[in-house]
Order: structure tokens, then C-alpha cells, then sequence
């Protein structure tokens, strides 16, 4: 059959003409057409990759500003409770600071009350003792006025010492 | 509804014009022969036939080489129609080389010459060749021009094909080869699908029947043999001389080598046939749809009539089958293709696998 025979002039033009289409289209088109297609498709992968890294990542961004947040907010609970804390406890220590100070100044003029008036009673005493001594003195002298009294009294005294 | 109202009407209409038709072209008494015609169309023929005049051809030229050893060139025109040129003629009814250029000897016998002519095939293979070239050269020039933007409208659509079929079959198959084999596996897909289109296209320049030819798909099979072959790794000639098969397959009577030997004949076979059986068997549908109106129409004219409607009712659709076809085609064979190359690219693998 005429159909199933290969002509042999086709086949020799199919030859020429093949190669010719294929060296023309393999030097001038395919490398730029498979470059160009390549690198778009390594472009789109590279570019989906990355945004799906910017997604987690602002996912992630999202997530650690929360926790700032609720650190933020926790810290802030904490110092201003610590601020109360420190705040009492000035106030306590002022207070006893206060009153240790209140009870020195205290103690202080105690002390110098006391002191005050312990001098105050040795200069009465001696005021008084002298005073004393002056009037004892002054009623010595009107009843040692005789001879015989001044020897009384010197006799007494004398029995006095002896016996003791 | 209405819209299937219009194409019932023009599908009637055009009915009534093939009963025109018959009335006048057929006479009565003549009588059509089917097989000539399809084989007409099917075949190669010199000239190229212009649409709506069965007598009126493109010339091409003719180019052969005589007994002689002398080499002639002359335009199809001079032996149409039975004409004798210098001593060439085509060769007529009951000649052993019906349809084809032939040197009259003194004797009366025919010599077949050397036949280089441009044939209606020869040019839709040019035309081919042209129309794909332009298109993936002027793809490849807004490439170096645009960078990576991608494009649109038809170059957009072009690129798309490009990539199915790059990205679709050749990479997957070939892996870091691909670069290697692409260039080819590119050049035949799209080689095959605009062949396969043109041949769709009834009037100049389509209507060659040039992928349905046997010595279309044998070269481009040949070509995919070679690339198959020379570019084979050692792994696989030695899967062919000595497989991984158990000792009595191989010695002393090699019965695996046999038919490895064999299998790499058999598969650029398969795909010349493949190819060529499905586009020619596409063709050959619409051809004898067409004619069943005609050989119909000799019998009753109301018979033509009806025959007709429903004709081109499946004509159409088997038109629309072949553009699937064309496709399916094409994408068959570069897949083929690829599979042959990349399995005579397999390294060592398997081998290694084994032996661990």
C-alpha cells in the first residue's frame, strides 16, 4: 500500500527540515524560553517561601508582643505592688525611726532632768547644810556662850568617840 | 432556544446547498469513487489544490534525478492533468507508480527517478517548519527583551503550552537531564501540534495530511532513536547485552538480549505508527463522512439530503475530536519520547539497590 511506504524525498526533506527547525529553535529560543520559565518558577517558589516565612514570623512577632504586653502588664502590677510594699515600709520605718528617736530625746531629757535634779537636790542639800551649819553656828554661838556648856558639849562628844 | 432554532436553520440551509450542489457537480451516470478520492487526500500529491475548484493547483516545483544521472527541475503545472514534459509524466491509472513522477523510457516502460520535489507535503512541512520557528523565535526575542515578565495573549498562551509540556513531562522525567533533552523534546511537541493543526486547516496553507504520513512520523521516530541511542549511558547498553536476569535467560542462548535488541527497534516502530495510524485514521473519518453524502446522493437525492445533515452534524464533531486528538497526539509522542531518553539516561540505581 501506497499509504504505508515512506517516501524517499519526504523523508529526506522531513530530514533537513527537522534539523534545520531544531538547531535554529535550539540555539536561538529554547535557552532563553526554559531559562526565562525556569527562573520565573524558582522566582514564585523563592517568593511564596518567603512569604509564608514573613507570615509566621509576623505570626511570631504577633505572639512575643503579646507576651511583652502581658509581662508588661504583670511587671507593672508587680512594681507598683512593691511600691506599695516600699511605701509601708517607709512609713513603719519612719515611724519607729520616729519614735526611737522621740524615746532617745526622751531618755535624753530624762537624763538631764535627773541629773538636773539630782544637782539641783546637792545644791539644796548643800544650801540646806549650810543654811544649817549657819544656824547650828549661830545657836552654837549663843549657847556656847558659857565656859561650862562648851565643856559639857566636849565632854559628850568625847564619850561619844570613846564609845565608838 | 432560539439560538438552536438558527443553528438548525443554517444546518438545513446548508443541507439544501449540498442537494444544489450534488444536482449540478454529479451527472447522472458518473459515478464516485471513495476510495480514490480518500486516498487522494490522504496521500501526497504535486501541486496544491485551491479550495472550491478541484482542478485549479498551487504549483510546486519538481525536482528529480533521471536515469541519466541528470538532475531536472520544472514547475508541477507542466504534467498536470496527464500533460508530458521533456520525457517526466505522472504516472496514471494501472502504472506500477500511480501518482507519481515517472521518466518515459524509449521502450514504453517507466522509470521511477530519484524524487525530490517539492510536494504538497514537502511545503506544509516548510510552512510548518516557518510557522514554528516564528513563533518561538519571536517568543524567545520578547524573553530577551522582557526579562521574566510574564506574557500575555497569545505569547502568554504559547508559554503556557511550553510549560505543560516542559514542566509537565520533561522535567519530572529527566530530572537534572532536562536541560540536556529539552531543546529536542520542545522541537518535536510543538513540530507534531502545529502539524497536526494544519492538517485540520481544510484550505491553503493546511489540509496536508503530513503528520498522517508515514515518512514524517519515521524521521521524527528516527530522530528520537538516535537520541535514545547515542546518548545512552552504559547502564543501559548493559541492560540490554546483559540484564539483571537469572543466567539460563542470557547463556547460552541469550533469549533476554534477544528481545532487549528487539525492544529497541520496536519503539521507535511504535511511535512512528502510533502517530501516523491515529492522524491519517482522523483524516480518513472526515474524508468518508464527507463522501457518504455524495455516494448517497447517487442513489436519491432526499437520501443525500438527510445523509448530509447528519455528515456534518458528525463531520464537525469528529473535526472537534481531531483538535483533541492533535493534541493528544503530539503530547503521546514527546511523552514517549522523554520516556525512551530518560530511560537510556538511568544510571546505576536499580543495580546499586540490588547489591546492597
Amino acid at each position: 500500500m501506497e499509504l504505508f511506504t515512506p517516501e524517499f524525498g519526504l523523508v529526506f526533506w522531513m530530514f533537513v527540515s527537522f534539523a534545520i527547525l531544531f538547531f535554529i529553535l535550539a540555539r536561538f529560543a529554547w535557552p532563553y524560553i526554559l531559562k526565562s520559565i525556569d527562573e520565573r518558577a524558582k522566582m514564585i517558589d523563592e517568593g511564596v517561601e518567603k512569604t509564608r516565612q514573613a507570615e509566621e514570623s509576623l505570626a511570631n512577632a504577633k505572639l512575643i508582643a503579646e507576651r511583652y504586653e502581658k509581662e508588661a502588664i504583670a511587671r507593672q502590677t508587680e512594681i507598683l505592688r512593691e511600691a506599695d510594699r516600699m511605701k509601708t515600709q517607709i512609713i513603719e520605718e519612719a515611724r519607729s525611726q520616729a519614735s526611737v528617736e522621740a524615746k532617745k530625746v526622751m531618755d535624753a531629757a530624762q537624763v538631764s532632768i535627773e541629773q538636773m535634779r539630782k544637782e539641783a537636790e546637792a545644791r539644796m542639800r548643800d544650801e540646806v547644810s549650810t543654811l544649817a551649819i549657819d544656824i547650828a553656828t549661830k545657836v552654837v554661838r549663843q549657847q556656847m556662850a558659857d565656859n561650862e556648856a562648851q565643856s559639857r558639849l566636849v565632854n559628850t562628844l568625847l564619850d561619844e568617840i570613846s564609845e565608838n | 432556544m432560539k439560538r438552536l432554532i438558527i443553528y438548525i436553520s443554517i444546518l438545513l440551509i446548508a443541507a439544501l446547498m449540498a442537494i444544489g450542489y450534488v444536482r449540478t457537480e454529479v451527472p447522472e451516470g458518473s459515478k464516485v469513487n471513495p476510495t480514490e478520492i480518500i486516498f487522494e487526500h490522504l496521500g501526497d500529491a504535486y501541486g496544491w489544490e485551491l479550495p472550491f475548484n478541484h482542478d485549479l493547483r498551487i504549483p510546486l516545483p519538481i525536482i528529480i534525478r533521471a536515469e541519466d544521472g541528470s538532475w531536472h527541475c520544472f514547475s508541477s503545472s507542466r504534467v498536470a492533468h496527464g500533460a508530458v514534459y521533456d520525457r517526466f509524466a505522472i504516472g496514471g491509472e494501472g502504472s506500477a507508480y500511480k501518482g507519481k513522477v515517472v521518466e518515459l523510457r524509449a521502450d514504453g516502460t517507466e522509470y521511477r527517478p530519484f524524487d525530490f520535489s517539492i510536494t504538497k507535503n514537502v511545503a506544509a512541512l516548510i510552512v510548518t517548519v516557518i510557522i514554528v520557528s516564528w513563533i518561538f523565535l519571536s517568543l524567545a526575542r520578547y524573553y530577551r527583551r522582557n526579562g521574566m515578565k510574564a506574557p500575555r495573549k497569545f505569547k502568554g498562551a504559547v508559554e503556557a503550552l511550553v510549560d505543560f509540556i516542559y514542566v509537565g513531562i520533561v522535567k519530572p522525567m529527566l530530572k537534572e537531564k532536562a536541560s540536556k533533552f529539552a531543546p529536542y523534546l520542545m522541537t518535536v511537541f510543538m513540530f507534531v501540534f502545529v502539524a497536526n493543526l494544519l492538517g485540520l486547516v481544510v484550505i491553503f496553507p493546511g489540509g496536508a495530511n503530513l503528520t498522517g504520513n508515514i515518512a514524517i512520523t519515521m524521521v521524527l521516530a528516527l530522530f528520537t532513536f538516535f537520541m535514545t541511542n547515542v546518548f545512552g549511558t552504559k547502564h543501559y547498553w548493559k541492560d540490554i547485552f546483559w540484564p539483571d536476569v537469572p543466567l539460563w535467560l542470557k547463556f547460552p542462548i541469550p533469549i533476554m538480549p534477544v528481545i532487549e535488541v528487539f525492544g529497541v527497534f520496536t519503539k521507535p516502530a511504535a511511535l512512528t505508527v502510533r502517530l501516523f495510524a491515529n492522524m491519517m485514521g482522523g483524516h480518513m473519518i472526515v474524508i468518508v463522512l464527507t463522501l457518504l453524502i455524495f455516494i448517497f446522493a447517487a442513489m436519491n437525492i432526499w437520501v443525500g439530503a438527510a445523509t448530509s445533515v447528519v455528515s456534518i452534524l458528525f463531520s464537525v464533531f469528529m473535526l472537534l475530536i481531531d483538535v483533541l486528538v492533535s493534541f493528544i497526539q503530539a503530547f503521546v509522542f514527546t511523552m514517549l519520547s522523554t520516556l525512551f531518553i530518560s530511560l537510556a539516561q538511568e544510571g546505576g540505581h536499580h543495580e546499586e539497590a540490588i547489591k546492597e
